[in-house]
């Protein structure tokens, strides 16, 4: 492992702009050749060592992946997963707001939520999904109930969080100028908490868009899981592999696209280093 | 939500103060769960009451089944949590030690990282049939890219000054790694095992739901597909407690126990250098 004329402290400073230039696309490289490395062996295994049933080459996945883009299946089936899961959001936010609101207020009302939120966060997904089978069968509303039990409890701690460190001189001059509760709340407790009801559906979406899957390969008629479960039920490894890439490139594509710029924008006012 | 416990109800009439202090508050908690719980379960007939999940739990418990199945689904889950455990660690230290890994493969963990249980489940099944290897592989499958990162994240955090100078004085790596690297990031290790462990759990019952042959995640389908709902949501409650137990009670104790060095260690160390 010849890692030192990379991570050689030396070659920092030198700033020349050929050496930075030439780092650079040492790095690229080396991720291209990490790629095509795990193509390559990823190939030579279905080639190989197991019948393509059971590992379909690269080509054969890229070649489903086209026909689920061709067929319009992707669109359909996204839509519908990424619909159910705002509506997810939204209902999490519903429950999960109030909850946070008397936690952040309240020490009473911290102890008594402190448990249940914690035991919510850290159960398997599984629970959830099977939860939504119970309560509405094969449905629409399941996987949105499980978007939205799974959510909930990073949406309520957020806020509470957020609470605890709001303004205290701001709330005093908010009583001083004999503002009502519901201005201070209005202008004053709102504002400072939206953020952190963002932070927490951050911090649980790809949880949240996992645990829709999930409860969509137990029970739907559409949706990404749904589409999943249909793959697996007509053994079609090529079809999961096709679905699953899919699935990963839109968590990617969310993570660092969307919702990191709309973080940068709703944390502009914060100093630079808490945004992380 | 300690839902495995008999519901014992306490009498109301306690003092005022106990009820307004903390741990008031959490036995109105329990108290709570239990009400809304028992609420759910007269009002919607596929969901049971507390007290017949209580009596399957017993039920279940007297005839074995309940032993044979946690046995069996551990059989997998602690083998798999093993290898995972092993291979993330490795993996993780590599990817933050050195940048050509990083490089060469950082996007690939991340990629694991993104993949649902549920998909790796699927894939185990099809792979390898109704055999030990499919919830083994899933549990590992599922939880290395969580270990590899936590700790890769772990290494990065390592005073740079104390690398440097490791270098400087002709440390070698391995010494390296098991003096300076590994202890520093073991809260790392623990933590991404943590999630692990919850993961895994989940992974290894997906597996066992879709393809398994016996276990709790073969018993709770069972009960679905034979439509007998307080079986299946009492099996649910049986896993959910388990897993509330181990990560609560055993993990978290553990936990705080291996990292009660660390205050006295940094004294220690003052005095002697």
């Amino acid at each position: 492992m010849g890692g030192v004329a990379v991570g050689d402290p030396r070659l920092r400073n030198r700033r020349t702009r050929g050496l930075a230039v030439s780092r650079r696309w040492r790095q690229a490289a080396l991720v291209v050749a990490g790629w095509l490395a795990f193509l390559g062996l990823w190939t030579y295994a279905a080639h190989n060592w197991v019948n393509p049933f059971i590992l379909p080459t690269p080509a054969n996945v890229l070649d489903e992946m086209w026909l689920i883009v061709s067929s319009g299946e992707l669109f359909e089936h996204f839509q519908w997963s990424l619909l159910k899961t705002l509506a997810g959001f939204g209902l999490a936010i519903a429950i999960g707001l109030p909850i946070g609101f008397a936690m952040g207020r309240s020490r009473w009302w911290r102890a008594f939520f402190h448990m249940p939120v914690t035991v919510a966060g850290n159960i398997p997904g599984i629970t959830y999904a099977v939860m939504a089978l119970v309560i509405f069968g094969i449905s629409l509303e399941g996987p949105i109930l499980a978007v939205a039990l799974i959510s909930m409890p990073y949406i309520a701690i957020n806020v509470a969080a957020g609470l605890d460190g709001i303004d205290r001189g701001l709330m005093a001059m908010s009583t001083a100028f004999g503002r009502t509760g519901r201005q201070v709340l209005r202008h004053v407790l709102l504002p400072t908490v939206i953020p952190f009801v963002f932070a927490g559906i951050r911090l649980s979406f790809a949880l949240a868009w996992k645990v829709e899957a999930i409860t969509e390969v137990f029970g739907a008629s559409n949706g990404v899981g749904y589409m999943i479960r249909q793959s697996y039920d007509h053994f079609s490894v090529a079809g999961i592999l096709a679905w699953m890439f899919f699935f990963v490139i839109f968590i990617v594509l969310m993570e660092r696209f969307v919702l990191q710029a709309i973080e940068r924008r709703i944390f502009r006012w914060r100093p630079a280093e808490v945004t992380s | 939500m300690s839902a495995g416990t008999a519901p014992v109800e306490r009498p109301r009439g306690g003092l005022i103060g106990f009820a307004a202090s903390d741990r008031g508050a959490q036995v109105a908690s329990v108290i709570a769960a239990l009400l809304f719980w028992q609420l759910l379960g007269s009002g919607i007939d596929r969901v049971p009451t507390p007290a017949e999940v209580v009596d399957f739990f017993f039920e279940q418990a007297s005839n074995g089944v309940l032993w044979a199945a946690f046995y069996n689904t551990l059989d997998n889950f602690i083998p798999g949590l093993a290898i995972a455990l092993v291979v993330g660690v490795a993996l993780g230290l590599a990817l933050g030690m050195s940048s050509i890994v990083r490089a060469l493969l950082n996007d690939i963990v991340v990629v694991g990282l993104a993949v649902p249980g549920v998909i790796w489940a699927l894939l185990v099944i099809l792979w390898f049939g109704f055999s030990w290897k499919a919830p083994v592989t899933a549990v590992a499958l599922t939880a290395i890219p969580f270990i590899a990162i936590n700790v890769s994240q772990g290494v990065r955090g390592v005073s740079r000054d104390l690398m440097r100078m490791s270098k400087a004085f002709g440390v070698p790596r391995t010494k390296q790694v098991r003096q300076l690297v590994l202890p520093s990031v073991m809260d790392y290790v623990f933590a991404g095992f943590r999630f692990g462990v919850i993961l895994g759990w989940n992974a290894v019952l997906l597996a066992e739901w879709f393809g398994g042959r016996n276990g709790v995640g073969y018993q709770t389908r069972l009960f679905y597909d034979s439509n007998d709902f307080t079986g299946f949501v009492s099996w649910v409650v049986f896993f959910i407690v388990f897993i509330v137990l181990v990560d609560r009670l055993l993990l978290e104790r553990v936990q705080r126990r291996t990292f009660r060095w660390r205050e006295q260690g940094a004294a220690k160390l003052k005095g002697g250098a």
